[in-house]
């Protein structure tokens, strides 16, 4: 748990879209070091150290953070207000992956700074179709901030 | 010669005499002095008055003040008739046993030699009932302006409802849709060595409707987003707008369809949903000729009355004008899957669309002769 190496945070509630998603970026190679988390309040815990994770290394920080909006507990616009107004973690490339198409929620994640805003496309071979595009993009085409 | 002048004297009075009757008869008259006191009645005023010759001459005129005028509007009046110019206006009297009337007022100055007004003949006509009803309607006006308030906050509320429902369909709908989608995809990729043809088969037709649900709810949705939508209304040139169309269908559709397009009007009308408009209803026409051998497309447009008239005509699979009435509703369609593909709301979109415009819309095909597709818009 200490010094787990994280290329890719996914915090999605749901199952099959985490399944699908983590499935997609194994096949296209892109990444292997993914930490899927099921809701917001256990995402900043992770990032900030707390809780279950009060023993991990936070500057061990993830290349990309995967933020579904509609969570549990604590909500993706939430998690994404707390991670862009914090020293730690601010700076860490942040891509909104929702079913969400509605222009108040896109309005909302981009007054926040996030990076991206991306619709989950319904048919299945859109969807891998993405997620591997989006992997390719931010960890291997992006330049992430040296840190 | 005397005589003369005597018969000339007496026509004039009698003139006179029947001027002063007809007056009498017709209108409510008095008479003051400069200071405003009354010296002559007719019958009518002291009828629509209530009080009697005697109680009324010699008193000032202010004893039928009702007191609903401002001091600044009796200011005025007396400014004017004392300057010696006529004043005209509306009056509210008060009558005896406290009563009020509505007059209409002329008040007439007689001027004298050096010019200075010694007497006021004011006549009137009773506006009572006519002023009754003006504030009947003021006050029904009033009552409807707070009913159109209570109304539009009903339907705004029933809008919110709808567009929190569509935002559900759009959020909730579509994570089971596409598990379905990506756990057949998953179970064809991963045990493809152990499923066989059959399997296949069952696994592409869950596929094939979990995409189909899609397109719906995606329709569905454009939609309902239509009523929502404010409409900005500028001159559109439609020939502009129809060649953007073409462009726009042939990089997504590969077609034979020859499209003729004549000199359109421009129209009043919102750019955006035009193109919904013109997207829709010209998209139909090559899918529904795609069979022909020589699939052609005409658009045109005339000026009918004060109305704006397009038509999209093709020469495609027509349709059954028994069943021409289903056409425009949602989801409604007259062919099915295997002969064209679609959701059926492409035509009620228009129909929206077209409605909002304050236009409406109609067709005529016949089977396998072609379809006509038009919509009119009046010329505000």
């Amino acid at each position: 748990m200490e010094n787990i190496e994280i290329e890719i945070l996914l915090v999605e509630d749901n199952p099959s879209d985490a399944e699908l998603t983590i499935r997609a970026f194994k096949k296209s190679n892109v990444a292997n070091k993914i930490v899927h988390l099921k809701d917001g309040a256990e995402a900043l815990d992770f990032l900030f150290g707390k809780g279950v994770y009060s023993t991990r290394n936070i500057n061990n920080k993830p290349k990309v953070i995967l933020l579904d909006l509609k969570m549990p507990k604590v909500n993706g616009i939430e998690v994404l207000r707390e991670i862009r107004s914090n020293a730690l973690t601010k700076k860490i490339p942040v891509v909104i992956l929702t079913s969400s198409n509605e222009d108040p929620d896109i309005k909302a994640c981009y007054e926040l700074g996030v990076n991206s805003y991306i619709v989950k496309p319904v048919g299945f071979k859109n969807f891998t179709d993405v997620v591997s595009k989006l992997g390719f993009y931010w960890l291997l085409l992006n330049k992430s901030p040296n840190e | 010669e005397r005589k003369n002048a005597e018969k000339k004297l007496k026509q004039s009075i009698k003139e006179l005499k029947d001027y002063k009757e007809a007056l009498d008869e017709s209108c409510i008259v008095a008479v003051t002095n400069q200071q405003g006191i009354i010296t002559h009645v007719n019958d009518n005023f002291c009828e629509i008055s209530k009080y009697t010759r005697d109680e009324l001459i010699g008193q000032n005129h202010s004893i039928i003040n009702s007191g609903y005028h401002p001091k600044e509007f009796i200011k005025n009046l007396w400014a004017t008739i004392t300057y010696g110019k006529v004043w005209r206006g509306e009056i509210k009297n008060k009558a005896k046993d406290e009563t009020y009337y509505w007059v209409d007022t002329t008040i007439i100055p007689f001027i004298n030699k050096q010019g200075k007004p010694f007497q006021y003949i004011a006549i009137r006509a009773d506006i009572t009932k006519r002023k009754k009803a003006e504030q009947e309607l003021n006050e029904l006006n009033e009552h409807l302006e707070l009913k159109v308030i209570e109304r539009t906050a009903q339907l705004e509320t029933v809008n919110k409802e709808l567009e929190s429902f569509s935002y559900s369909v759009s959020h909730d709908l579509r994570a089971p849709l596409r598990a379905v989608t990506g756990y057949a995809n998953m179970l064809e990729e991963d045990y493809q060595t152990k499923i066989d043809e059959e399997g296949k088969r069952l696994l592409s037709i869950i596929k094939y409707n979990a995409e189909k649900m899609g397109q719906l709810i995606d329709d569905l949705l454009s939609f309902s987003r239509l009523g929502r939508k404010e409409m900005q209304t500028t001159n559109v040139d439609m020939n502009g707008l129809v060649e953007g169309v073409l462009i726009e269908i042939d990089k997504v559709t590969k077609h034979q369809a020859e499209i003729k397009v004549n000199k359109l009007h421009h129209i009043k009308s919102d750019y955006g949903l035009m193109n919904q408009v013109m997207i829709n209803l010209i998209s139909n026409a090559i899918k529904y000729s795609s069979k022909n051998k020589t699939p052609t497309i005409e658009v045109k447009s005339k000026l009918v009355g004060n109305d704006l008239v397009f038509s999209v005509q093709d020469n495609g699979a027509g349709f059954d004008m028994r069943y021409v009435d289903k056409l425009f509703g949602v989801f409604q369609r007259l062919h099915t899957q295997d002969e064209f593909e679609g959701t059926g709301v492409g035509l009620a979109i228009v129909q929206r669309i077209i409605s909002k415009h304050g236009g409406r819309v109609w067709a005529e095909g016949k089977v396998n002769k072609g379809a006509a597709f038009y919509f009119s818009i009046p010329q505000s």
